[in-house]
């Protein structure tokens, strides 16, 4: 049995900052990840992120990855695991991993849960054939493996993800057929949403997957309208040949970890599913077990950065480290959150985050913008 | 929600379940149960779900039959669309002593003058059901055919269904928070949606038993310990029957959708009403589990979770009513066997508290039974 | 069905690998997963379930379980996440997994 400070489940975004937070304030950190590399899903993000110069705006997903493993590989006092799969949280605080085929014990003081989310899907029938996507899987084939998915594609969801997938496969040389979503407005920033438009592909609001056809893979999918009740309307079928089909519906969180160790869990819809009630420090109901990232509420990178930022602090401050300059770090990452979660674009986590704190201890000045 | 009832249930797991249904049934009118979460949320939920006729007592063998019956037609009966998936591949209980071996043998000659026609096996013959089985260290085996396993949630879904269609109301995620009894009989039940008045109610609360109880200012000997249980990925057809051996202390059965189930009992497990789990647990499990079964080395773990045991001294249930409250009956304490008891539960809670002419008489069963220190001892329990 | 020219992304291949599937040689790149080869190579079936439905992957990073194949004999390989070596024998699944 392995005796460690904090255990870092996770190497995205969120992962990678929360350790690096916590070693900056000299916490000997252990770092898990279940991949071969670090970097989580950034590795797939090739287009430059929103935000501001702090979360890195302007630069693209991949290279912002390749920053913070960079910035993790200086620390000393980070040991990274990789392909290192945790199986298990224990009440007795003891963490089970898998490694290389070799079952490992590890005792964490404190443990920051950034396990990130999981691709949801839609009903309709033979979505199981092969051919029928989910849209970070597109992502990750083509721009990780630089394969490409297929011929023509259906794009179903216009949501950030659906939009900027659809032009990535663009990129790829990968004709994109149309972009249906069953909400009457687009989800996704207008500024993505002009750029698909100017490229010729069709947006279309208000139209969902009727059914996909084929035999062993998809050949052909059919589309219809949906009338102001959400309800199909009969006759307005339209058959699109295509060999792709790219769900691109949301996220919901990997909560399993945070069910086994027992944390108070509440159902948010606006954050994708179960999340961790938790403080505005992002320690949940479960003393010294932080979290970060989407497996908190389904977010951007950008956010899951930050929350990393702060979850990796709060670990430490929880483990007796003196940081010179806590309140103040502590205040700028709730108001680098608080202007990633502005405006209208913001509105929807605003809305999710106020179910999901503990209320008597709500003082992150975004939720009341 | 309602403001008065005939009877009002506590717990929706498959004793609760089943009592309303055997009560619509025989045609009173307002029956409400009251599940504090969802139907099978507690013990039945978790549980491993084997149904065994191999027991050590009379009255255990005959409850044990009753039910299995019931089982065998349960999807027609409760009218079910869906299928309780009861698979019969029987159950191969395992002698690792002489001592053990003889017990298995006396049972057996009681079981089958009870009509359960289970049989002595020899480990040739044991392999020839179970052809992966390590026979190092087994003296013989027992084995009846007719035993098997069932998927516990639609089991009660479809008691639970069935019990609506014949009028009885089900309140999920409704807390049951007191009972109110004056002058030594039931009056009223609250929780935290309204008020129920009530001149009968049955405490079918499993491994919330004793709460439950204490609301009616019962104290009842019984305790809840965790159980916990672990599956592996689904894998294709390689074990019919259960294997249960009470040395080795476990159970393992792969269930239709091809997951391997395996548990065990265990005295220093938490008495205070945990469901967590532990690696301990996991570790010591995965050692039994691949010593009998030798190709589970290869099997993917896929979760684990815990459940409670409702205990009593004599591992027996408490069945009927409470001599001191008036009104007030218990079906609790069912020690582990709770799931596959469930259909008798059902039927003869129902006859006692119509005062019909019981179809097994469970006076035995009586909470009465621990002051006057008639305890029935059964020998066969993991 | 690879990516020979893009605008943004380089992709630097590792060393030219061997596999066989259902019997048949393929090749494929050291530092991709055996899904991405497969695809590459105009794989998309990868399993047939139980009720011989065809399957193929669906998140591509671990999470859904919809590529399970059989590698080197072992059922139940998450091929989406599963690096691709030199030599491996990968088989489409048929059904659930097999442990003997």
């Amino acid at each position: 049995m392995k005796n460690v400070e904090l255990l870092v489940i996770g190497g995205g975004p969120a992962g990678l900052c929360a350790a690096i937070s916590a070693a900056e304030a000299g916490v000997d950190v252990l770092l898990a990840e279940r991949d071969e590399w670090l970097g989580g899903q950034l590795v797939k993000q090739t287009h430059m992120f929103f935000g501001s110069e702090k979360q890195q705006a302007s630069v693209r997903g991949v290279d912002i990855g390749k920053i913070l493993v960079k910035k993790v590989e200086d620390y000393k006092n980070i040991e990274v695991m990789e392909n290192a799969t945790v199986l298990g949280l224990y009440e007795d605080g003891v963490v089970t991993l898998q490694q290389d085929g070799n079952y490992v014990k590890v005792h964490p003081k404190s443990v920051v849960i950034t396990t990130g989310a999981s691709e949801k899907t839609l009903v309709f029938p033979n979505n199981d054939l092969p051919g029928v996507y989910g849209a970070g899987a597109v992502q990750t084939l083509m721009n990780v493996y630089g394969v490409k998915p297929g011929n023509k594609v259906l794009m179903v969801g216009a949501g950030n993800i659906g939009l900027i997938v659809s032009y990535q496969l663009m990129q790829a040389g990968v004709e994109v057929e149309a972009i249906v979503d069953a909400s009457p407005n687009i989800g996704g920033y207008l500024v993505h949403a002009s750029k698909i438009r100017r490229m010729g592909i069709p947006i279309l609001t208000r139209h969902t997957v009727k059914e996909a056809i084929g035999k062993e893979a998809l050949e052909a999918a059919v589309i219809w309208e949906l009338d102001d009740k959400w309800q199909p309307i009969p006759g307005s079928e339209k058959k699109l040949d295509v060999d792709v089909m790219c769900i691109s519906v949301g996220l919901t969180p990997l909560s399993e970890l945070l069910w086994q160790i027992g944390c108070r869990m509440e159902f948010v819809g606006e954050l994708g599913g179960f999340v961790p009630i938790r403080n505005d420090k992002l320690q949940t109901s479960l003393d010294g077990i932080f979290v970060a990232g989407d497996v908190a509420g389904v977010e951007e990178a950008s956010s899951a950065m930050v929350e990393g930022s702060l979850a990796g602090l709060s670990a430490s401050s929880y483990l007796g480290y003196k940081i010179d300059v806590e309140k103040e770090l502590e205040r700028d990452y709730l108001n680098q959150l608080s202007d990633l979660r502005s405006g209208p674009v913001g509105e929807k986590i605003r809305q999710g985050l106020a179910k999901a704190l503990i209320s008597q201890e709500v003082t992150n000045p975004g939720q009341g913008s | 929600m309602v403001k008065t009832a005939e009877v009002v249930i506590i717990g929706g797991g498959i004793s609760g379940c089943a009592i309303a249904y055997n009560l619509a049934k025989k045609g009173v009118k307002d029956v409400v149960l009251i599940e504090k979460g969802y139907l099978a949320s507690g013990a039945t939920g978790s549980c491993g779900a084997g149904i065994r006729q191999q027991w050590g007592t009379e009255m255990n063998c005959k409850i044990a039959k009753m039910s299995c019956d019931f089982f065998e037609t349960a999807n027609e009966e409760l009218q079910y669309d869906g299928d309780i998936e009861f698979k019969q591949g029987g159950y191969l209980l395992l002698a690792s002593t002489e001592k053990e071996h003889e017990q298995f043998k006396k049972n057996v000659q009681l079981q089958n003058s009870l009509g359960i026609h289970s049989r002595m096996l020899n480990l040739e013959q044991a392999k020839e059901i179970v052809p992966h089985l390590n026979t190092e260290g087994l003296v013989s085996t027992a084995f009846y055919e007719k035993d098997g396993h069932l998927n516990p949630f639609h089991a009660t879904e479809a008691y639970g269904r069935a019990a609506e269609r014949l009028g009885a109301k089900i309140y999920k995620y409704t807390e049951v928070t007191d009972i109110v009894v004056e002058n030594g009989k039931v009056k009223k039940v609250k929780t935290d949606k309204g008020d129920i008045e009530t001149k009968i109610v049955v405490n079918a609360a499993g491994g919330h038993s004793q709460i439950i109880a204490n609301m009616a200012g019962v104290d009842i000997p019984v305790y809840s310990e965790r159980h916990q249980i672990l599956v592996t990925e689904p894998l294709e057809p390689l074990l019919g029957p259960m294997l249960m051996s009470f040395s080795l202390n476990i159970y393992c059965q792969q269930v239709p959708h091809g997951g391997f189930i395996m548990g065990r009992g265990d005295d220093t497990e938490p008495r205070d009403l945990r469901v967590t789990s532990s690696w301990q647990f996991l570790d010591e499990m995965v050692k039994t589990a691949t010593g009998i079964l030798p190709p589970l080395k290869k099997a993917r773990l896929l979760r684990q979770w815990a459940g409670l045991y409702n205990m009593t001294p004599d591992r027996q249930p408490i069945y009927g009513p409470v001599d001191d409250v008036e009104g007030f009956y218990l079906a609790v304490g069912f020690s582990g066997h709770g799931f596959m008891f469930g259909p008798a539960t059902g039927l003869l809670i129902a006859e006692s508290i119509l005062g019909e002419e019981p179809t097994i008489n469970i006076d035995r069963l009586n909470l009465r039974r621990f002051e006057s220190g008639d305890l029935i001892l059964e020998p066969s329990v993991v | 069905m690879r990516i020979e020219e893009h605008p943004v992304l380089e992709f630097k291949r590792g060393k030219k690998v061997y596999f066989t599937y259902d019997g048949e040689k393929l090749e494929g790149y050291e530092g991709e997963t055996i899904a991405a080869a497969l695809h590459a190579a105009g794989v998309k079936v990868l399993s047939h379930s139980d009720r011989n439905r065809p399957r193929g992957f669906y998140c591509a990073i671990g999470n859904c379980s919809s590529c399970f194949m059989e590698v080197n004999g072992v059922s139940n390989v998450k091929v989406c996440i599963e690096p691709l070596r030199e030599d491996m024998d990968v088989k489409t699944q048929k059904g659930k997994g097999k442990i003997v």
